[in-house]
């Protein structure tokens, strides 16, 4: 028998007024690092807070563990979110500030205290545990969110924007926060606005476009579904009219394009078959390569091609 | 080769003549940090997979968070000093009878003294303990109240606070029913603490037996209930308009500004118009009439208890149905 999924959106629709800020939405996610992208607008908020309870859809059911989450808590027992708005009480130290949600969790005061620090531990900061929080860097402050987050080991955190405004230190330690939530067998659920982000954290994509969701799946398999953009291979060479004579009679090849003498563009319409072959083609030709790139072969490319702005 | 000679070579001598480099420096040293080549920083997700406990325990959280603040500065909920301090004079401006008590059992052992008229138990004094205008409903009672709860909901509000509860197992009739209860508590320890405590001081320096325990302890019951409805009412009011306003001293004023504001323009039409309907409106005056009857005082409003006993229950319903409707509406854009 399939389990629930963690989070099930099912013809969710929601309006303000007029405005409409999800359009029939349906998906299901459960397990591991799913990554919500969209532009500003796109509807990502008003997914988040169908999520935590604080909106009812229009239309459609959201369910978190199978619960609707606007009718009741209990499913925040298995949740750790990460809002993207600063809410912190600044005078207490991050101990006594994750120990005191903890407590809402029904923990006693020694199982909140040592949960509290152990979770501390884990985003790096147990060292500074009994620091106030007000007197913290933003980053550090983000580390002390995702430790309320985890404290009662949630089955699904969802964090909003959780690398907004840190250094790419506290960025990196968070990532690895992130993947190392999700090989556990976590869901988890990140939005940003930053693609390369999304891209060093997962794979698994919800491409959200005014408020209609766009693509959801693999990032490499939702590029290869989209045909109508032939796929680019940025090769920089010694020769490059004397390569592209080479690779003009190939099957794969859409077409190519001079960028400079030293730089060519191969444009292909099935990516996977043309690195098959490109690679003995060069080989054979024996011209010196510098580099192989797939410039759209990425999240940026992607949201541009999907949303209609590339 | 000399070390001299290899101070020369290095150009050291010129460089101490030029920037008087000796003078004392001789002695200092100097190393280049040694960067490490890279760090992994080994990330070991420990599960926890205690029990979670029941509702009870979750709210407790919550309540205790709002009333150890009082006490202690740390890991609870922030009270501005100013506002422990006035506690503390509150606290001690409530237990003044009890040392007056003390010093009229030293002073006169006469039941039907001036001193035991004045500090003893008897309706009058049981009634004022917890009703009386002067000093504790002008100034005591309601500044504890908007000190107290001024802030309870305002702040929660003004900061975004509130989603640190509503992202947890916690619902909202719980966040709201622990927040108004943490209120009343802190009210209670104060008020009915300090009558409760007047009354056993009484029974201890005077010496009284159980006759005297069971002529007055009817008369002392009426007046806890009395302080009681004083205490539910006061907080009601107060947390409803905290729950209205995102700044404490709004709120605060507000609350002041109500109570006190109701009464004076109450008497004032009382003494244009020479009726006292306009009480009616006033939470403490309310409270006063039904306390007089609870502990058998001639009541001193013309009209009926029956009316007071409606305005209390109406204001009571209308601050909690004001509190409940923000609450809700916290943190949520609801249509």
């Amino acid at each position: 028998m399939k389990s629930t999924p963690a989070i099930a959106f099912d013809q969710v629709s929601k309006w303000y007024g007029q405005v409409i800020g999800v359009n029939d939405v349906s998906l299901a996610i459960d397990g591991g690092v799913t990554g919500i992208l969209g532009m500003n607008g796109a509807g990502k908020s008003t997914l988040f807070k169908l999520l935590m309870g604080r909106l009812r859809p229009s239309n459609g059911a959201v369910r978190l563990f199978g619960t609707d989450p606007w009718e009741s808590t209990s499913p925040y027992r298995r949740v750790g979110y990460v809002s993207e708005s600063e809410k912190m009480y600044d005078w207490m130290t991050s101990l006594d500030f994750v120990s005191t949600l903890a407590r809402l969790h029904g923990m006693t005061r020694h199982e909140a205290e040592k949960r509290a620090e152990q979770a501390l531990s884990f985003v790096d900061l147990e060292n500074v545990l009994n620091k106030e929080i007000g007197k913290y860097s933003k980053g550090m402050r983000q580390r002390v969110k995702i430790a309320a987050a985890l404290v009662h080991d949630p089955d699904l955190l969802i964090l909003d924007e959780p690398l907004h405004g840190c250094d790419p230190l506290a960025r990196t330690s968070i990532m690895n926060i992130i993947r190392e939530m999700g090989s556990r067998g976590k869901t988890v659920l990140v939005s940003s606005h930053i693609l390369e982000e999304i891209e060093r954290i997962t794979e698994q994509i919800v491409i959200l476009h005014s408020g209609k969701l766009v693509a959801l799946g693999n990032l490499h398999a939702i590029r290869a579904m989209l045909d109508q953009h032939p796929h680019r291979i940025l090769i920089r060479c010694a020769d490059s009219r004397a390569l592209a004579a080479i690779f003009i009679d190939q099957k794969p090849v859409y077409g190519v394009r001079f960028i400079d003498s030293e730089s060519l563009e191969v444009m292909t319409k099935n990516l996977s078959e043309a690195h098959q072959l490109l690679p003995s083609l060069i080989l054979e030709s024996r011209i010196p390569i510098y580099s192989i790139e797939n410039p759209d072969d990425n999240l940026e490319s992607l949201l541009g091609y999907l949303v209609g702005d590339a | 080769m000399s070390e001299n000679t290899e101070a020369d070579n290095l150009g050291e001598a010129r460089i101490e003549a030029a920037y008087g480099s000796g003078d004392g420096d001789e002695d200092i040293s100097a190393t280049v940090a040694s960067a490490p080549q890279g760090q992994i920083l080994e990330q070991v997700y420990r599960p926890w997979d205690g029990p979670l406990g029941p509702r009870w325990v979750r709210n407790y959280a919550i309540y205790r968070h709002h009333v150890y603040g009082i006490i202690s500065g740390s890991g609870h909920r922030r009270y501005h000093p100013f506002v422990r301090l006035t506690l503390l004079v509150v606290i001690l401006g409530s237990m003044t009878p009890i040392l007056m008590l003390l010093l009229s059992s030293m002073i006169s052992g006469d039941a039907s003294g001036f001193l035991n008229r004045m500090w003893g138990v008897n309706r009058y004094n049981l009634w004022g303990n917890v009703l009386g205008y002067f000093p504790r409903n002008l100034c005591m009672w309601p500044l504890l109240t908007a000190l107290v709860v001024g802030g309870l909901v305002s702040d929660d509000r003004r900061n975004g606070t509130s989603a640190l509860y509503f992202s947890r197992p916690v619902s909202r009739l719980d966040y709201a029913f622990m927040k108004w209860l943490s209120a009343a508590s802190v009210l209670a320890a104060v008020i009915l603490l300090t009558y409760m405590l007047y009354y056993s001081a009484a029974v201890v320096f005077k010496g009284e037996g159980w006759s005297f325990i069971a002529d007055t302890i009817p008369i002392f019951m009426g007046g806890l209930v009395a302080g009681l409805l004083l205490v539910i009412t006061y907080t009601s009011i107060g947390i409803a308009l905290s729950s209205i306003s995102t700044s404490r001293f709004t709120a605060s004023v507000s609350f002041l500004g109500l109570v006190l504001g109701s009464k004076i323009v109450a008497w004032l039409v009382e003494l244009q118009f020479e009726t006292t309907y306009v009480y009616l409106l006033s939470p403490y005056d309310c409270l006063a009439h039904l306390g007089q009857w609870l502990v058998g005082l001639p009541l001193n409003y013309d009209h009926s208890l029956t009316l007071s006993i409606v305005s209390l229950l109406a204001m009571n319903a209308a601050a909690l149905s004001i509190f409940a409707s923000r609450v809700s509406s916290l943190e949520v854009t609801r249509e």
